[in-house]
């Protein structure tokens, strides 16, 4: 009986590996592998995106679209909105306005279904679905430094080896926990990067250069649950970065988030504007972290039960079905 | 006295006296190490970019801190933010 619930696992058979940590990390390559896009989903992406920045310029000129987010770093899972944001002289007081006639330019032109104008959020934005290729879009008028933030993550990812894989597999875990949304408090895109970007920088088997990162993701992920999921000290520890390279520092030595009405709470300041805590708006740390715990449990109790077991038993089974939970499109 | 103090456990893999073995972390935490030939390895430990997670500050791991524990969670078995999670030469 082949195992459909773990697609990614088909014809991609681990269990005879010695080291369980190996496993793992064939695993999550497999996992990575199977919802990264296929190049028609890329091509179909871009000339989406092309199409509606042709539409905007012939209602605006001088406005150009932009897609920051997940989609212009491709750490997106599949179905993810794609974000963009116009740029041009439109945004401020009159965003809202613009909104609206954007809109129904749109939907007059049949580029736009299920619109929906988002006017009184802190950021005001337009969500649609494109009719032709049924890609869920968010457009923003005002000016975010989402921009920047793509550019630094790109660097990130180039620099950083295992960061897009290990980042892959942290959304897929939190998005199945309804953890990774902003707006219930859970831990966006970004400070997700961050987490595991410093978690990379800073460990002991990689500064010393002992190991290649993408040869030990299984035990890397399995640390990461361990570092921000049991031991990492919310209270009083923020993270921050210096000449680029990732940071801790005592929370009470950063001015600009004094008084802290919450201590049991991540602070992450930002690349871009050091006064600013990305991480703000992840309010529900406790289940974030909580959520991180069961995960390192749930991965070293499947380590060591599959470690004992027979390669019989062994055969087909995997180690990261229960706990990313995917159930997403197969791609 | 509490006679569950004194049962024995030990675990025949690495010791340690907190876990059997059919629970040790080593059965998980095993790296796979870049060849000795082609490892640029540092000749001292680089300080400036050791971090500890539990008071903040620079130049010792979580672990290894002098402060009080911030995480309520135990940390029995100890994690990968230690000095002894190093090679012998940089302990
Ligand atoms: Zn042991
Ligand atoms: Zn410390």
């Amino acid at each position: 009986i082949l195992n459909t619930d773990y697609p990614w696992i088909l014809n991609h058979d681990h269990s005879r590996q010695k080291e369980i940590s190996d496993w793992l990390t064939f695993e999550i390559k497999d996992f990575v592998a199977y919802i990264s896009p296929s190049r028609e989903e890329i091509e179909i992406r871009n000339q989406t995106i092309s199409t509606i920045r042709e539409a905007l310029k012939q209602l605006w000129p001088d406005a150009d679209l932009h897609v920051f987010g997940s989609y212009s770093t491709d750490l997106y899972l599949p179905g993810s909105d794609i974000d963009c944001v116009v740029n041009s002289e439109l945004g401020g007081k009159e965003s809202r306005n613009n909104l609206y006639s954007l809109a129904s330019h749109l939907k007059k032109n049949n580029l736009a279904t299920e619109i929906e104008v988002v006017a009184k959020a802190r950021v005001p934005i337009i969500k649609f679905v494109e009719p032709h290729s049924r890609i869920h879009i968010d457009v923003s008028f005002e000016r975010t430094n989402g921009l920047e933030a793509a550019k630094l993550i790109r660097e990130w990812l180039n620099d950083t080896p295992g960061l897009r894989e290990l980042v892959l597999i942290v959304k897929q875990f939190l998005h199945a926990r309804r953890l990774n949304n902003v707006h219930t408090g859970g831990l966006g895109g970004f400070s997700i990067i961050c987490l595991v970007f410093s978690f990379l920088h800073m460990h002991p088997r990689i500064i010393t250069k002992e190991i290649d990162s993408k040869d030990n993701l299984g035990v890397l992920l399995i640390e990461f649950f361990e570092l921000y999921g049991k031991n990492f000290g919310y209270d009083d520890v923020a993270l921050g970065s210096s000449d680029g390279y990732p940071i801790y520092f005592p929370k009470s030595s950063w001015s600009a988030i004094q008084p802290i009405k919450n201590p049991f709470s991540l602070a992450i300041q930002d690349p871009g504007d050091e006064s600013n805590n990305i991480s703000r708006g992840s309010f529900n740390i406790r289940d974030i972290k909580k959520a991180f715990a069961g995960a390192f449990d749930l991965l070293t109790n499947r380590c060591f039960e599959l470690h004992s077991a027979t390669f019989k038993d062994r055969l087909g089974k995997s180690i990261l079905g229960n706990v990313i939970k995917y159930r997403g499109k197969a791609r | 006295q509490c006679p569950h103090k004194w049962k024995k456990v030990q675990c025949s893999l690495c010791k340690s006296k907190k876990h059997s073995k059919e629970r040790c972390p080593s059965i998980w935490r095993a790296y796979i190490l870049i060849d000795d030939d082609q490892m640029v390895k540092p000749k001292v430990l680089p300080f400036h970019t050791i971090y500890c997670y539990n008071c903040g500050e620079k130049g010792h791991f979580g672990d290894d801190c002098n402060e009080r524990r911030s995480s309520r969670v135990p940390n029995e078995d100890g994690s990968a933010f230690t000095g002894s999670n190093l090679s012998s030469e940089l302990k």
